[in-house]
């Protein structure tokens, strides 16, 4: 087992600081992703989704807690499990949907499917596992070039990821060049279907490889909304008060396997149940049922309001028209200035 | 009009130097540009006059610096990318490849990538098989790009100025061999617009195409034509994508006779493409099968000898020339 020091933070403050609204909205997300998710893998079985798909399942608190605790005002960058990410910054479940069946009306005008989606902070949903982090870390040289205050390049990545050179040649440059990154490490334990102890060769993660780089690391619960929530605040405010790069590691475990096609038969049944017990969305309706913020009955009508709209964007995604083939060509370039 | 004689790498720095005073968001980022100067001078001086935060050496990390530019490009920026060697751009190619060209398309017009890769391509003196290869029609592969390769001054400016002031992904291929080959250009400020070819030398018995460094072998083989009495007509892509087809066409449609030549390799190489598209466009007008005179198909080796018989020469156009002639 691998010795982790987390982040101490408090939930009574977090739960204080946030308020009632703010955390039924947190919620309310989280449970729209899990939903979103489900409905999407129910539309991939019935053919409708095409390609691969890769659920955010188990992961939700991250994301959601990141957006939350910091804004979305700064750049994102993200892997092929990317859905929730789009969600949270503003990407409608209907063109969400539509990107993932196909259709004009999607996300990215049925150009980038499952594994590309986009907003105007988000560069992305990019699918080469390692190559997006040069990316965000052009992103965090462009605020610095244009010295835009307050904000941060955000780049969640894989424990697969980190063994790649891109991501070394980045750490190494966003240190150097003092660049406000935050790397967000989503240690989900399995790099497809290898172990990241058979993977990495040094645990835990993001303490490890940081001091390399000279920055400072965190370790969160990903499993746990309250801990990442009081974690990435405290982080964008490291990032953007010392000028400086932070490496993140957020221990987790995805609900499913590493996409649609995976059966996940390198886990066990009882591994994956104990996974599932400590599900983030439970934790949070727990945390604030027993405070009397919301009743069982409410969580019930929120869950199936958020569950009825996903089946409305469904039914959306299904109405929508194909990409028209005779626009197939264009796009390929950007229109250029006349002189 | 004001006229200067300058060299290639001074053509590239007036272009550069000219439209970083032009936008603030243009900058160089690449090994050695700014304290050593460029490896091969192109950026001379321009740390002292613009500072480190716009003439940016990096360390040897290509993946990491060209995918960092295209991230700044997607995100308001205007980056100029060196590569010391386009051979090095293949430790870069999967952002390159996966990002740089395909980004805008991808995310269905809502990241632009207006960057520039600039630097050396092909074969120097005998610097051997791994820092010779012609990147054009690897690079000329992917949707996305614009791939071009100026023969001289002039149009090394020009173009420069138009690929840094395009919103795409511009490949900039230049050649080591020809940094000091010298012109007379205007001292005003002009731009040469990316995507047309040009009739170098005019003539009526056979097309000669080629671009970049290859060029100099196609005049030294058409002027041994003249001496005969043939007339060669001598077409300069300038940007190898998109293709000027037009003027190519226009070309063999006059002269009905054709001969390619290209520094990188035969097998699917710029000359392939480029002779579809002449049997596509110019089948009825054709007199004779068209020939390439392109790289053999080995990596370039370093013995001068091998080097000098394995790319494109005059003896080897010359040949070509009079058996499309026959």
């Amino acid at each position: 087992m691998v010795k982790y020091n987390f982040f101490s933070s408090d939930t009574e403050k977090v739960i204080a600081f946030m308020g009632k609204e703010a955390l039924i909205n947190a919620l309310r997300q989280m449970l729209s992703i899990r939903h979103f998710e489900l409905r999407g893998e129910a539309a991939y079985s019935q053919g409708k989704v095409g390609g691969f798909y890769h659920s955010y399942m188990g992961q939700e608190a991250i994301q959601t807690a990141c957006i939350a605790a910091c804004g979305s005002s700064h750049w994102f960058t993200t892997t092929y499990r990317c859905h929730a990410l789009a969600l949270l910054l503003g990407a409608s479940l209907n063109e969400l949907m539509a990107e993932l069946y196909g259709r004009s009306t999607g996300n990215a005008g049925g150009h980038g499917g499952s594994m590309h989606m986009y907003t105007d902070r988000m560069l992305g949903g990019l699918a080469i596992v390692g190559g997006h982090v040069p990316i965000a870390t052009g992103a965090a040289f462009s605020i610095q070039y244009l010295e835009q205050v307050g904000l941060a390049s955000f780049c969640f990545l894989g424990d697969g990821a980190v063994v790649q050179g891109a991501v070394h040649e980045s750490l190494n440059l966003a240190s150097l060049w003092n660049l406000p990154l935050i790397c967000v490490i989503e240690n989900n334990q399995w790099g497809m279907g290898t172990a990241v102890e058979r993977a990495v060769c040094v645990q835990p993660i993001a303490e490890n490889l940081a001091k390399s780089y000279g920055i400072k690391s965190y370790t969160l619960d990903g499993m746990d909304f309250f801990n990442c929530y009081a974690g990435f605040q405290s982080i964008l405010q490291e990032c953007l008060t010392t000028k400086r790069p932070v490496l993140v590691e957020v221990v987790t475990e995805r609900f499913r396997g590493h996409s649609i096609s995976d059966p996940a038969v390198y886990r066990t049944k009882e591994d994956l149940q104990k996974t599932m017990k400590k599900d983030p969305i439970e934790h949070v309706k727990q945390e604030l049922i027993k405070r009397n913020f919301l009743s069982e009955e409410e969580y019930k009508m929120m869950d199936k309001e958020i569950r009825d709209s996903v089946i409305a964007s469904m039914k959306f995604a299904d109405e929508s028209p194909w990409p028209d083939p005779m626009t197939l060509e264009e796009g390929v370039f950007a229109p250029e200035e006349m002189e | 009009m004001g006229k200067q004689i300058i060299e290639i790498r001074e053509a590239l720095r007036q272009a550069i130097d000219e439209e970083m005073t032009r936008d603030s968001k243009v900058f160089v980022i690449g090994e050695e540009v700014a304290e050593y100067n460029g490896a091969y001078k192109v950026t001379k001086g321009m740390l002292d006059k613009w500072g480190p935060k716009r003439i940016i050496d990096t360390p040897i990390a290509e993946n990491g610096f060209a995918g960092l530019a295209i991230g700044a490009a997607q995100t308001g920026l205007r980056p100029i990318v060196e590569f010391m060697s386009w051979n090095f751009s293949f430790v870069a190619a999967d952002q390159l490849i996966s990002n740089a060209c395909k980004a805008y398309y991808m995310s269905n017009g809502r990241f632009q990538v207006p960057i520039v890769f600039r630097g050396p391509n092909g074969a120097a003196a005998q610097v051997s098989c791994q820092h010779s290869h012609c990147v054009e029609s690897l690079y000329g592969n992917l949707p996305g790009f614009i791939v071009i390769a100026p023969s001289n001054a002039y149009d090394a400016k020009g173009l420069l100025k138009s690929a840094i002031r395009s919103n795409n992904p511009v490949i900039f291929l230049e050649n080591e061999l020809d940094y000091s080959d010298k012109m007379e250009i205007p001292t005003e400020e002009y731009t040469v617009p990316i995507g047309k070819a040009k009739v170098i030398q005019e003539g009526t018995s056979v097309t000669l195409i080629s671009y970049s460094r290859m060029l100099k072998f196609c005049r030294e083989a058409a002027d041994e034509l003249t001496k005969k009495g043939i007339s060669v007509e001598i077409i300069d892509l300038r940007t190898v994508k998109p293709l000027d087809i037009a003027t190519i066409a226009t070309s063999v449609r006059k002269t009905h006779r054709c001969v390619l030549v290209e520094e990188g390799h035969v097998f699917s190489g710029i000359s392939a493409e480029l002779g579809f598209q002449i049997q596509q466009h110019c089948f009825d007008d054709l007199d004779a099968p068209l020939i390439r005179v392109c790289q053999r198909e080995t990596p370039l080796p370093y013995a001068k000898n091998l080097e000098k018989e394995s790319i494109p020469n005059k003896e080897r156009i010359l040949a070509a020339l009079i058996e499309v002639l026959r």
